[in-house]
């Protein structure tokens, strides 16, 4: 806490009700360009454009029956969805929107993010990990076998990029010699964008990124021809949205850490450093979308090998090379 | 503050690890150890530890746990039944353990002088300061770690690998054979 625990406070409560807020209004944006990108013109029904179609879906979500499966477990059913948005909203906690910014009017000053810990992107590694126990748990305690192997899906999933996708950041950690993202983005504001020195490193990532929030071509573990709908067959209403919020926000903390490593994150000339994160993170968010758009499922086996024999050694090599670089050049 | 959260990791602490041992359910059991090591990692972030409480939960929580609960969903809750059989020895030998432990703990905190806060410096428990200990003053420890590691992880590749490709080849051509010689006394029945 770099502001005092009642200004962190604050902080926290604008950050997750902004962060809700752009998550409703990004489903929207997602549905509209999948329609674009199927030549057809997706929601435009509700409201202007069709831009209440978030609020019109939340109050279909709240209004469904709660039901609790027959042969379910009970706690760990209710509890699954609750660990899932919770690591999702913990992780984007940690990412910074720039420097030191003022109340207007007054002369309270404020940092542009929730903590600089010396292990941040430890602990965003750290908390994604956990979300998948979500998954998991909930996929075991609905008692149904296409929960069941939707959440064994994405624990194995998640075991097989975690690898590669810490390798390749590690990368990124050599250059900056920091594993704080305050100093990351500053290193980069003083040299060069990392994608530069780094563009291996940030392909892995990126297709790293994209198996870790679970979405598509690599969202086996719900994929709904194969599992119906994998670890969240036996949800629905609230909490059902509360794992696609998860997932929708896992994607966003990622888009907002690709850019904090590789684009510079909130530096940037003339706009403030919100609105560069905005924009670089709004970024790569198109393109999980275009993504999901575009390209088919892979199949489960495909997935492990892409993971296991091109992705971990591309980002080994990387690393190898990297650090050579970082100590001779 | 910081003693509020240090007596609610405690006690969330005790209360997992009570339930691991207590719960009969292994996946319950197994979630309990979970919570239990993010308590040991709020402790750690207590004691300025921050790299190691990220460590505690990206190695522990996030990939040894998640491979034990692998297992378990895997295997299913009911395949190991628990020994109904209680062992005397099993007992006396626990309360013996037990005890032991107990009695160094006591002597330790007994001994040492707690009215005084230990204090360290800003760099300590920091990755940097970690790594430099770990490439100078332990690396021969370090290193021999990750080679019994290295070995572990063939050793589980030959084991989960099941039988030899080549005894695989051996089992098909045995299959094709037996398969030809069925068709061919059955083609000399027909005649």
């Amino acid at each position: 806490m770099v502001d005092g625990f009642f200004i962190t406070a604050i902080k926290g409560f604008a950050l997750v009700n902004l962060l809700m807020g752009f998550f409703a209004i990004m489903t929207w944006v997602e549905r509209r360009l999948i329609g674009r990108f199927q030549v057809r013109l997706g929601p435009n029904r509700v409201g202007p454009y069709g831009l209440l179609q978030p609020i019109a879906d939340l109050g279909k979500l709240l209004r469904k029956q709660s039901v609790i499966p027959a042969g379910a477990r009970p706690r760990l059913y209710l509890l699954a969805p609750f660990v899932s948005l919770t690591c999702a909203i913990g992780a984007f906690g940690l990412m910074p929107f720039g420097g030191v910014a003022s109340v207007p009017g007054t002369d309270i000053d404020f940092h542009l993010y929730m903590a600089d810990s010396n292990v941040a992107l430890l602990f965003v590694a750290a908390l994604g990990s956990l979300g998948f126990y979500g998954l998991l748990i909930g996929g075991w305690a609905s008692g149904s076998k296409y929960s069941l192997l939707g959440g064994m899906r994405a624990i194995a999933q998640l075991v097989s990029y975690e690898v590669a996708f810490t390798l390749a950041v590690i990368g990124v950690v050599i250059h900056a010699g920091s594993l704080s993202f305050v100093d990351i983005v500053q290193q980069q504001s003083d040299w060069v964008w990392f994608i530069v020195p780094q563009f291996l490193g940030f392909v892995v990532f990126m297709i790293a990124a994209v198996a870790e929030s679970n979405r598509p071509p690599f969202d086996l573990a719900e994929a709904d021809g194969e599992v119906v709908a994998g670890y969240h067959t036996e949800y629905g209403g609230m909490r059902f949205a509360m794992f696609a919020n998860a997932e929708f926000i896992n994607a966003i903390t990622l888009s907002a850490l690709a850019a904090v490593l590789f684009l510079g994150g909130p530096s940037g000339p003339l706009l403030p450093g919100p609105l560069w994160m905005l924009l670089k993170a709004g970024f790569f968010l198109f393109i999980f979308i275009w993504l999901r758009a575009t390209t088919p499922r892979v199949r489960f086996d495909q997935l492990m090998s892409l993971g296991w024999k091109v992705l971990l050694p591309a980002a080994t090599l990387n690393l190898v090379v990297t650090a050579a670089f970082v100590v001779y050049g | 503050m910081a003693t509020v959260v240090w007596f609610v990791a405690s006690a969330c602490a005790i209360a997992s690890a009570l339930a691991v041992i207590v719960q009969r359910n292994p996946f319950i059991a197994a979630i309990a150890l979970l919570g239990n090591l993010a308590s040991l990692a709020t402790l750690y972030l207590l004691l300025q530890s921050d790299f190691v409480a990220a460590a505690q939960i990206i190695v522990y929580a996030g990939a040894v746990m998640v491979m034990f609960l692998f297992v378990i969903a895997y295997v299913g809750p009911h395949a190991e039944v628990p020994d109904e059989r209680r062992h005397t020895w099993q007992l006396i030998a626990a309360c013996v353990a037990a005890g032991a432990i107990l009695v160094e703990i006591a002597l330790a905190v007994g001994r040492s002088t707690l009215d005084s806060a230990a204090s360290v410096e800003d760099s300590f428990g920091s990755p940097q300061a970690v790594g430099e200990v770990f490439l100078t003053r332990y690396v021969g420890a370090f290193e021999l770690v990750s080679l019994l590691l290295l070995v572990a992880a063939i050793a589980g590749v030959v084991l989960g690998s099941g039988p030899r490709p080549s005894r695989v080849v051996d089992e098909r051509q045995r299959r094709v054979q037996e398969a030809r010689d069925l068709a061919a006394s059955r083609a000399g029945d027909d005649r």
